[in-house]
C-alpha cells in the first residue's frame, strides 16, 4: 500500500531515531535508548540498518574509560528524512 | 508487521521524537541568575563602597567574579560530560558566552591601559550585556532576554551623558533588565 515509501525509514524504531537526530548535533546511544524505550539489542540492529545506508554516522570512543557510541545523520540522511515525509503527506493530503 | 503503521501514524512519531529533543530552557536559567546576582551584588557593593563610605578600594568588590567563573567552568564542565545529546542550541549558547567572556577579559585589558581608564569602560561593558542577551534571547527564541538586550543597549548610550557613580547605577539597572529578570522568568518558565 505504501510501495513509495523509503523501506529503511517506514520502520518505528528506525524512524524515531532519525527523527531523533535529525534536531540535534549527535547523540549517544544510551540517549537514543532513553528516548524510544527500545532494548539495546532491537536498537543497535536497527542503528546497524541505519549506518549501513548511510542514513548515520556511527563513532565508537572511550570516555572516562567507557566505551560511548555516538550517532549523527548524515546530509544524505537528511534528505531520505525530508523526502520521507514529503510523500507522507502526499498520502494523508490523497 | 511492524511496517504496516499509517502515514498519520508516522508523521504522530516524528512530531513526538522532535519534541523530545527539544532544548530545556531552564537549564540555562541558572548561569543567567548566577552572573545577574553576582555582577549585581559588586555593582551595588562598589557604589556603596565608593559613593557612601567613600572607600578608594571600592573597585576591589570586582574579584567576587574569580570565583564565580571558576564555579561557572566546573559546571558547565561537568554539565557537558553528563550530557549524552549535543544540541545545536546548546553549542550556539556555549561559543557565545565564551566569546563574550573572552571579549570582557580584553575589554577590561584596554579599558586598564587606556587614557581615559575606568570612566569609559561602564558604557562598553553594559554594551556587551545587551549583545550577549539580545543574541541568547534570539537562539532561545524568549522575548524576556531580547527585550532585556535592547533596554542594556539603551542604557549603555545614556551612560555615556552621565558620571561614574550614576554609571553604576545603569548597569545595576542593565543587569537587572537582561540577566536577573529573565533569568527568573526562564526558570519559572521550566516548572
Amino acid at each position: 500500500m505504501f510501495k513509495d515509501l523509503d523501506p529503511i525509514l517506514h520502520s518505528q524504531l528506525r524512524l524515531a531515531v532519525m527523527s531523533l537526530l535529525i534536531g540535534v548535533k549527535e547523540a549517544e546511544f544510551t540517549y537514543i535508548k532513553e528516548k524510544t524505550g527500545a532494548t539495546a539489542g532491537n536498537l543497535s540492529v536497527q542503528v546497524q540498518k541505519l549506518k549501513d545506508v548511510g542514513y548515520i554516522d556511527v563513532t565508537k570512543q572511550f570516555k572516562d574509560n567507557y566505551p560511548q557510541t555516538l550517532c549523527r545523520v548524515t546530509s544524505a540522511g537528511i534528505k531520505a528524512f525530508e523526502v520521507y515525509v514529503q510523500a507522507l503527506q502526499e498520502y494523508i493530503k490523497k | 508487521m511492524e511496517n504496516n503503521f499509517s502515514p498519520q501514524q508516522s508523521l504522530d512519531l516524528i512530531q513526538e521524537m522532535i519534541s523530545k529533543t527539544k532544548a530545556n530552557l531552564g537549564e540555562n536559567s541558572i548561569y543567567f541568575l548566577l552572573w545577574g546576582w553576582v555582577t549585581f551584588l559588586a555593582i551595588i557593593g562598589q557604589f556603596f563602597l565608593k559613593v557612601v563610605l567613600g572607600n578608594e578600594h571600592h573597585y576591589l568588590v570586582w574579584l567576587l567574579t574569580i570565583p564565580t567563573a571558576i564555579i561557572t567552568i566546573i559546571y558547565s564542565a561537568r554539565r557537558h560530560n553528563k550530557h549524552k545529546v549535543k544540541t545545536y542550541i546548546g553549542e550556539s549558547m556555549s561559543y557565545l558566552w565564551t566569546g563574550i567572556g573572552i571579549s570582557f577579559f580584553i575589554l577590561s585589558m584596554i579599558i586598564s591601559n587606556s587614557s581615559g581608564g575606568w570612566a569609559n569602560a561602564w558604557p562598553f561593558f553594559i554594551l556587551m550585556y545587551g549583545l550577549g542577551t539580545f543574541v541568547s534571547g534570539m537562539i532561545l527564541k524568549f522575548r524576556p532576554l531580547v527585550i532585556g538586550g535592547v533596554i542594556s543597549w539603551v542604557l549603555s548610550l545614556v551612560s555615556v551623558f552621565v558620571a561614574f557613580d550614576y554609571q553604576l547605577l545603569l548597569a545595576a539597572a542593565a543587569i537587572l533588565s537582561s540577566y536577573i529578570i529573565p533569568g527568573h522568568l526562564l526558570r519559572s518558565n521550566n516548572k
